[in-house]
Order: C-alpha cells, then structure tokens, then sequence
C-alpha cells in the first residue's frame, strides 16, 4: 500500500477543510514549505487538490502544480475536472495523474473521453460517498445514480484504481471509514485509494491490511505533524510481521477465578491453573492475572496463586492488583510474572512506575488504567480521581511504563463492545501498546478494537470462561479479516 | 539427554530450566566453571544487560569454560542475552567484547519502532537444525545483531534483524522459547535431541 500525502490548495496556501466546508478552514502556510518539513522521499506519491477548482470548475492552481512536480515526486491532481482542456491542464503542469470526481459519478461519455484520450492509468475516478451515497460538486449534492451502477461503470472502463472517501471521516481524525472499504471490497474487484480520517499510523496499518486498499491519502494528521511519513512507511513495509494478541483475564479472589459486572457481582468462574493451561492450549498469547481480592490474607494466597500459575504456562504473565512499592512489584515477578501491572498506587504516587521501570526494565512494567468516562479511576473501580485517561497514559509513557492495559469501567463485563473512542484517543496519543479491556462481546469488537481503536492486544474474560467463545475461533475471525494472528 | 544449564544471575534461569524439562532435558544446573567446560550440550540464558552479563562471565571464568567446552564439540545455545553474548561485540553502553563465539556486532534497534520490542514477532528460519518453517515468537529486546554470516533466521522490526544464528553446534536465539508456547517448546526439544 502506498502512504500519499495529500494537501490541498486555496489561494496559494496549503489548507484543510473539515467536513468538506470551506467555513472550517485550516492554514498550513506555503505548499513547498509544507512538503519541505514532510521529508517526502524522492518519486513519491502527492495526493493535490485545487479547492478553488473544485468550487469554481477551472484549474486555478496550475502554478503551484507546476512547481511542485520539479520536485521528482508523482504528482495525482484533483479538483473540478470537467473538460478535456482541464485535464489535460493539470498533464501538461506535470501531473502524472489526474483525479476526476463529479464527472466520474455524473458523465460516462466524459470518462470515456479522457480515458480514450491520456490513457487509463492517468485517470482515477473519485467516488466520496456518505451514508451510502455518492455526493458530488464538492458534496453539496447527491450524484443521480446509485454506487453499484457507478462502480460498474468504472469497472466497464477498464479504470483499476478509484479514490474513495466518507466525507464523514475526512478531517475529523475519527478513523478511516474501514466498513466503506469492506463494503467495497465485496461489491468491486477495484483497488482503492482510501482517503479520509486517518489519524495516526495504526489507522494507516489497518487500512495496509485491507486487501483491496492499494494507497492511503493522508492530509490533517500528517500536517498537524501526528504521523511522520517514515513511520507509517516503516510499519506498511511489513504490516503483518508482528502478530496482534489476545489476552484472556483472569480476576482472582481467594485462589479462585471470578468474574463480574462493572467491577461488582462477583461469581465464580473456575480454577485459575485450570484456566490457564487450557487458554495456553487454545492459543492465547499472554494472560492476565488479576488479584482482585480486599484484604492481605488474599494478597498472600494471590501471591502463591501467581506461582502455580506461572509454573504451568509457557507464555508470558502479567499480574496485577494491589501493587504499592516496588518491594510488592519485585515480589510478583518472583512469583514468576513476567510483566506487573500498577494501578491505584501508581495515581497517587506515580514515581513508583519510574522506579520500576529503572529497577526491572520498561519491558516489564504495565499501567493498568481503569476509565469511567473520560477519567482514570482506583480503588477497583469505587473512586475517581478527577485525572484525565488520556493525560494519565501519556504521563506513564513519560514515566517508563511499557505498555498500557486500558479498562474501560462502564464497558466491563457488559459485552457492548469496547469503547473505541476511548482506546483510540490514547492509542493515538502514545507509542506504547495499548491492551483493550472491558466490553468484548461479538466478534467483531475484537476486530474493531484492533482496526478502529488501534490496540495492539484485545483482553477478555468472562466470554472465555464461559465458554460463549473460544480463543481458537476469534483468531481465526480476525486472520480472516486481515489481522495477523500467532 | 544431559543439558547443562549456566545458572547466571542475570537471568531468568528458573524459566528456562522449566522450559528445557518439559522438552525432555535431563537438566543440571550449574555456575561451576570446571563442570561447564567438560559439559556436552550447554544453555546460556540472560536477559537484562550485556554488560552485567558479560561481567559475570569473565569474573567466574565461566567464558573460558564455554569457549573450551565449545572447542571440544559442546553443542552451545544462548537464549535472549545469551545470543548475543555469543557475538564479538556489543554496543550496549559503549562497547563491549564478547565470547567472540560468533562473527557479528550487537546494536540498539534504529527506526521509528518504540524500543524494546516487546510481543510476537514472526521468525523465518532457513534450512538447520533447530526449527523448521515460519513461526512466531516472543521478544524482549531493545539490541540485535543483523545481517551476519552464521543467521539461520530472521524477523523484521522497522527493518530485518537476527533472530537466530548457528555455527556449527553453537546456537543462539534472540527471542524467549521458553515464553513462546508450543514453538518454543519445540525448538528446545530439537536442541536438546539433536547430536
């Protein structure tokens, strides 16, 4: 997949509109001043648009292009091409392609025209769609047919590749309109430039993983210095190399396995060595532990729990529950976890998540973050602490925390989903991993806490204890959507 | 089979010696420097740093012992630490020689990746001994060796690195099997049945 940087031009300034809105404008400055601080590699791709153009009907930006294309990249052009003479406008500025949207949607004979003309590799029709409509004329309205017949259209002419945005996502960092793309996929052998909404380089590794998406045009996020190109080009090259998890929890009381319900109702769920050894046999990828009894009678048979545990697996432990120094941090890997998870004692004093991670390496130490709302919680859930989670995450990355274990409270245990809004505003807001937790019920959350939320693992517990899912099956789900599993 | 395993402080010893067990080792666990150099099949774990690992060899002659007993047609693994112990040197704060066992240099990984690299990592070996196919494994490192002369397998993060090397009966593997489930089993069964 080719990562395209995008800008778009008005009145010679590099700008973003949101929504499609030339009332919500955003200023980048220069076009070439904007490109000199992308650091975009030779013969690369750049993704144009003449927003003035694209209003008013006629190339107006034609300088810029022409200034642009001296730079040894491949230039694709879009913006109210409706003549013959305006594509050809555009070719002769330097651009290697053009884009062609209303007259895509709106005039066959047209298309025709430009693909008998320049060839069909310098065409790429643009088809912005929203709700299920093509939209056309800078959006403002809906084109005359349907999608299907337009695809086919397309197709008929022998055109490969199309641009495909959801005017919804574009500019509003929300996350790539991935069920546009599925939906295309099943409807169009079409490869497609999928555009809009990309907000940071797991969006641009999801998209990598969409079999028809052949390049991903990226404007705000790019500009607004979120994604660096040689990062997103780095995790393309190999976007299936690193294998995503799933985790199974288990919460233990008093040498049992329990499960609840936004951190109450607890029931029993089994015996923890039993549950173990048979998610290692079904192909999880690391488990959770989590001590989740009151009092230090329970600390102390948690403690012997984790050993039994741990000397019967051969995949990594994470233990967590009522961590406060560094002597209790050290006392759990002893026990045989491989990573500790701080979470109460970390909120109030968070230079215990340093020290850890001086003493036992970053690999080794998780935040575990319990979210109500928008806010990190403690005490299993009882109290707020008035901390934004977003702010929180980002503090314990600066801190030497390795990965984060992200639980959303209102979530867990109700089989909702995940809340994908929550995992992508951290995911998008630090480097480290992000484990989802709290709310898996279907397929498909797992799926979307991956592709949409960004998370490098998906965590659950009562699915897999009750035996509603096994982790064999969801893993073969997610290879089958593209995810690569262990 | 008798494994000999090095019970070095900067490692996970315990881990690995459950591991090398369930994968049919009659194991002996030993810092004894004499033991170890006329020992026939041997495990160098570690993890944590080069440095602190190097240290220890050098202090309790355990690294004369292994490049004797090696010398002798020991067979020779190291695991995480241990592999890359088993280089010439190491660029983990400053420079560092090692046992020089293998021809190569042990560099932080450069990129945009955040380091370490912690989780599953698909690994391709080549045609040996040790594994067979593609399969993936579990890291915890933030240094690797890349591109040298004895790689039987390689793994990609933010560009391609040495995952496994062998010369002659000297193994070594930069990621954990005693973390890595039934792969990793396995390949510790396949060192510890070969001869």
């Amino acid at each position: 997949m080719d990562v395209i940087p995008s800008i778009d031009v008005l009145q010679g300034n590099a700008v973003r509109l949101t929504g499609g809105q030339f009332a919500l404008l955003t200023k980048y400055g220069p076009p070439e001043e904007v490109l000199d601080g992308l650091e975009l590699e030779r013969g690369s791709r750049l993704h144009v648009v003449d927003l003035e153009a694209s209003r008013s009907g006629r190339p107006v930006e034609t300088e810029i292009v022409r200034r642009l294309a001296r730079r040894d990249l491949r230039l694709q052009v879009g913006g109210g091409i409706r003549s013959l003479r305006d594509a050809r406008a555009w070719l002769d500025c330097g651009a290697e392609r053009i884009v062609v949207g209303t007259a895509a949607a709106e005039s066959p004979d047209f298309l025709q025209q430009l693909v008998d003309t320049f060839g069909v590799d310098r065409i790429i029709p643009a088809v912005d769609v929203r709700d299920g409509e093509v939209r056309v004329e800078g959006w403002q309205r809906g084109a005359s047919e349907s999608i299907t017949t337009i695809l086919r259209r397309l197709q008929a002419l022998d055109i490969r590749e199309i641009l495909a945005t959801d005017i919804r996502s574009d500019g509003a960092l929300r996350g790539p309109s991935f069920a546009l793309y599925r939906q295309l996929r099943a409807m169009t052998p079409l490869r497609v430039i999928a555009s809009g909404g990309v907000a940071s380089v797991h969006d641009i590794v999801s998209l990598s993983r969409h079999a028809n998406v052949s390049g991903c045009v990226i404007g705000k996020a790019l500009l607004d210095k979120r994604i660096t190109l040689a990062e997103a080009n780095a995790r393309v090259a190999t976007p299936n190399a690193i294998p995503e998890r799933v985790i199974p929890c288990l919460d233990v009381r008093d040498g049992r396995v329990v499960k609840g319900t936004n951190f109450g109702n607890l029931r029993d769920s089994g015996d923890p060595i039993e549950c173990a050894i048979r998610y290692e046999k079904e192909g999880a990828d690391e488990l959770v532990l989590l001590d989740v009894s009151a009092t230090d009678e329970g600390r102390r048979t948690a403690l012997e729990t984790v050993r039994r545990v741990a000397e019967s697996i051969f995949i990594p432990l994470t233990v967590g529950g009522g961590v406060r120094s560094v002597s209790d941090f050290r006392a759990l890997l002893r026990a045989g976890a491989d990573r500790v998870a701080i979470n109460t004692a970390a909120i109030a004093n968070p230079q215990l998540i340093a020290d850890c991670a001086r003493e036992f390496g970053a690999q080794a130490v998780v935040l575990s973050c319990d979210v109500k709302g928008r806010d990190a919680i403690v005490r299993s859930g009882k109290e707020s602490t008035g901390i934004d989670a977003v702010d929180w995450c980002k503090r314990a990355e600066a801190l030497g925390a390795g990965e984060i274990l992200l639980t959303s409270v209102d979530r867990d245990g109700t089989n909702a989903g995940f809340d994908l809004e929550l995992l992508r505003a951290v995911s998008g807001s630090v480097k480290i991993g992000v484990i989802a937790s709290g709310g898996a019920g279907r397929l498909e959350d797992f799926r979307d806490a991956i592709e949409t939320g960004g998370a490098r693992a998906v965590l659950a517990a009562s699915l897999f204890h009750e035996r509603r899912l096994a982790i064999g099956d969801l893993k073969a789900f997610l290879a089958r959507e593209g995810i690569p599993v262990r | 089979m008798q494994v000999t395993l090095i019970d070095s402080p900067v490692a996970n010893v315990a881990n690995i010696a459950r591991a090398l067990r369930e994968a049919g080792a009659d194991l002996r666990v030993t810092a004894d420097a004499a033991v170890i150099a006329s020992a026939q099949k041997i495990v160098l774990p570690g993890v944590g740093s080069f440095v602190a690992a190097m240290t220890w060899l050098r202090a309790t002659r355990i690294d004369d012992a292994v490049r004797l007993a090696t010398s002798r047609g020991a067979s020779l693994l190291g695991v995480c630490v241990g592999h890359q112990l088993l280089f010439d040197v190491s660029h983990e704060l400053g420079t560092t020689p090692g046992l020089g066992l293998i021809r190569g240099e042990v560099r932080k990984f450069e990129g945009p990746l955040p380091v370490p690299q912690i989780g599953w990592n698909r690994v391709r070996f080549s045609k040996n001994p040790l594994f067979e196919g593609s399969e993936a494994f579990y890291f915890v490192n933030s240094y690797a060796a890349a591109n040298v002369d004895s790689e039987i397998a390689q793994a990609d993060y933010g560009g391609s690195f040495t995952a496994a090397v062998q010369k002659e009966k000297v193994f070594g593997v930069q990621f954990h099997p005693e973390k890595s489930s039934g792969a990793g089993l396995r390949l510790l069964r396949n060192f510890v049945q070969w001869t």
